[in-house]
């Protein structure tokens, strides 16, 4: 089965900067794919170049197998950077317009779509007398038209309050178990957690890892320790071995292995037949947000 | 071709200056061609000279010489839809609904296509609005002679190449600028002040410099397509003389509005293709 997006050494350069630095991975069908990376990372950069508003310098890409051509980008609704729409026409109007170039969806489905971002009472007005977060939710909409099966969302949770962000969330998460693919940047590492499947992590243009969300967090297995004493825990432990670094965290201490390398019960006896009885012992998985500090961090 | 026409139009119908434009045209041609018709009218009915005059004039909006009258008075107010022109080339760069248009689907070929749609729709209707004037005025100021109507209609069709050569020139500015003001304030100048100058300076130089070579500026280039009405070349022998080479030139400035409006709009689909948007 063809990856829905194929990204093969994409780079690109503003002058001296490097925006992007022959950039790699696929998307499979089906994944909730998050795209994470700093502020100037190349995030939005690299969604503008999949969208062709942006030349790669080198490299290219494909959708659903193919090279690029319009009736890909046809297929895919995209929320890319900011929502984009004539401040002079109402939602209604504006959607009309997405409806006619893009070919998805029709006048019923324009009701379905501001029924689902709740702009439905105020589908009349004109789009420059919206919040930040109606504008926001009117370009998820537009995305939606027509129902695609592919979506690409660049910060889309940008402009909205907490309910409005739980709500997208919940979208997504809705879309994602109706088999949609979604794309999705992100600088909210909680959110994308949530409902990523896979996920990419770029810093000044280089792609530092992507792959399946398990994958990519669980390069370390992180085991927690804790006992009453846990200074002289430290001692015992370091005399055992097997791990790669200790750590003071907390009210515990943490010890990372090499992925599936933990025995948590020899730990256990370990530490009791040194004469200490542990009052916590627990295989960790590594946040999404430790991981990419971990990796973002100079 | 109907589908980007159908999609522009649907960004247009309900843009506000879109009808403010259409107001003014449709209040500005009529009144400027009466305030012309009114000159006539005073000097066709001064006494003593009445009959010299009517003789040297004609009937300039009678049939069929009302095409070419109302379409030189006309061409005058080009500024009122080049402003239009500019409006709905740079709001797509302040909106970002350039990008929008090409994530959307729309090649980036296809989103110049639909802008030169734009400029056939406001040409077309800028067109029209100057065929009924011209028609009214005809009815309105000489006695119905419906066997001279189509005489001299083929000024409908230089008319609309010159409003739609001119306004290309305009898109290019709003297209290239994006900004609507520095684009307005650019044409606006240029337009009204620097080829006024410069197309005067020429021509005073005409002889030193090897000819009027005035008719080579951009806004000139298809000025002179559509050249005073007739009745201006029966004063003198001199003026007469002039009348008779703008005359002349009108089938090469033909060519030359086409060449440079073809240029133009190669250059926008060019650029268009290879930038970043």
């Amino acid at each position: 089965m063809h990856p829905i997006l194929s990204i093969t050494g994409v780079s690109k350069n503003y002058g001296k900067l490097t925006a992007l630095d022959g950039v790699s991975f696929e998307v499979p069908a089906g994944a909730v794919f998050g795209i994470l990376g700093p502020n100037g990372s190349g995030k939005t950069t690299l969604l503008s170049i999949i969208l062709d508003v942006l030349h790669a310098d080198t490299g290219k890409f494909s959708w659903f197998g193919n090279t690029p051509q319009t009736n890909n980008r046809k297929q895919i609704g995209s929320l890319l950077e900011t929502p984009n729409f004539y401040h002079y026409l109402s939602a209604v109007d504006n959607l009309k317009i997405t409806q006619a170039i893009s070919g998805r969806g029709n006048s019923a489905d324009i009701d379905r779509v501001l029924e689902i971002v709740k702009l439905s009472e105020r589908k009349k007005s004109k789009f420059s007398s919206y919040s930040l977060g109606m504008k926001q939710r009117l370009a998820i909409g537009a995305a939606l038209l027509g129902n695609p099966d592919v979506l690409v969302f660049d910060e889309p949770t940008n402009g909205l309050d907490p309910v409005g962000i739980a709500e997208i969330r919940d979208l997504i998460q809705s879309l994602a178990a109706a088999g949609k693919t979604i794309i999705m940047a992100s600088h909210l590492l909680d959110e994308v957690e949530k409902v990523c499947t896979h996920v990419a992590i770029l810093k000044k243009g280089t792609l530092l890892t992507a792959g399946p969300v398990d994958e990519v967090l669980a390069q370390e297995d992180i085991v927690e320790i804790a006992a009453s004493n846990n200074d002289a825990l430290q001692t015992i432990v370091e005399t055992m071995g097997g791990f790669s670094k200790i750590k003071k965290h907390a009210n515990c201490l943490q010890l990372f292995y090499p992925i599936g390398t933990a025995q948590l019960d020899g730990i256990n006896k370990y530490c009791f037949d040194k004469g200490i009885t542990l009052q916590q012992l627990q295989l960790k998985k590594k946040s999404l947000e430790t991981k990419f500090f971990e990796l973002t961090n100079d | 071709m109907f589908s980007l026409l159908q999609i522009e139009w649907l960004k247009i119908k309900k843009y506000p200056a879109f009808w403010a434009m259409l107001i003014i045209v449709l209040l500005t041609y009529p009144a400027a061609n009466l305030m012309f018709y009114n000159v006539y009218l005073d000097i066709t009915t001064q006494k003593g000279t009445q009959m010299l005059a009517k003789m040297f004039l004609g009937n300039p909006f009678a049939f069929p010489e009302t095409w070419h009258t109302v379409a030189y008075i006309s061409s005058f107010f080009v500024i009122l839809p080049s402003i239009l022109v500019i409006m709905l080339v740079t709001n797509e760069y302040q909106y970002k609904t350039q990008r929008q248009n090409v994530i959307d689907g729309w090649t980036r070929g296809q989103f110049m296509a639909s802008k030169l749609m734009d400029v056939l729709i406001v040409s077309g209707i800028t067109t029209i609005l100057y065929t009924l004037v011209a028609i009214g005025f005809s009815v309105y100021a000489s006695t119905f002679d419906a066997s001279k109507i189509w005489e001299q209609a083929y000024y409908i069709g230089l008319f609309f190449l010159q409003t739609f050569a001119q306004l290309s020139i305009a898109f290019l500015l709003g297209y290239l600028i994006k900004k609507a003001f520095i684009a307005l304030g650019i044409f606006l100048f240029y337009y009204l002040i620097v080829e006024n100058i410069a197309t005067g300076y020429i021509r005073m130089k005409a002889e030193k410099i090897g000819g009027d070579l005035g008719r080579f500026l951009p806004f000139e280039i298809s000025d002179r397509m559509i050249i005073a009405p007739a009745f201006i070349g029966r004063f003198g022998k001199d003026i007469k003389t002039a009348y008779e080479k703008s005359l002349a030139e009108v089938p090469s400035q033909i060519a030359l509005s086409l060449l440079l409006t073809t240029a133009i709009w190669v250059l926008c689909f060019f650029l268009h293709r290879k930038k970043d948007l």
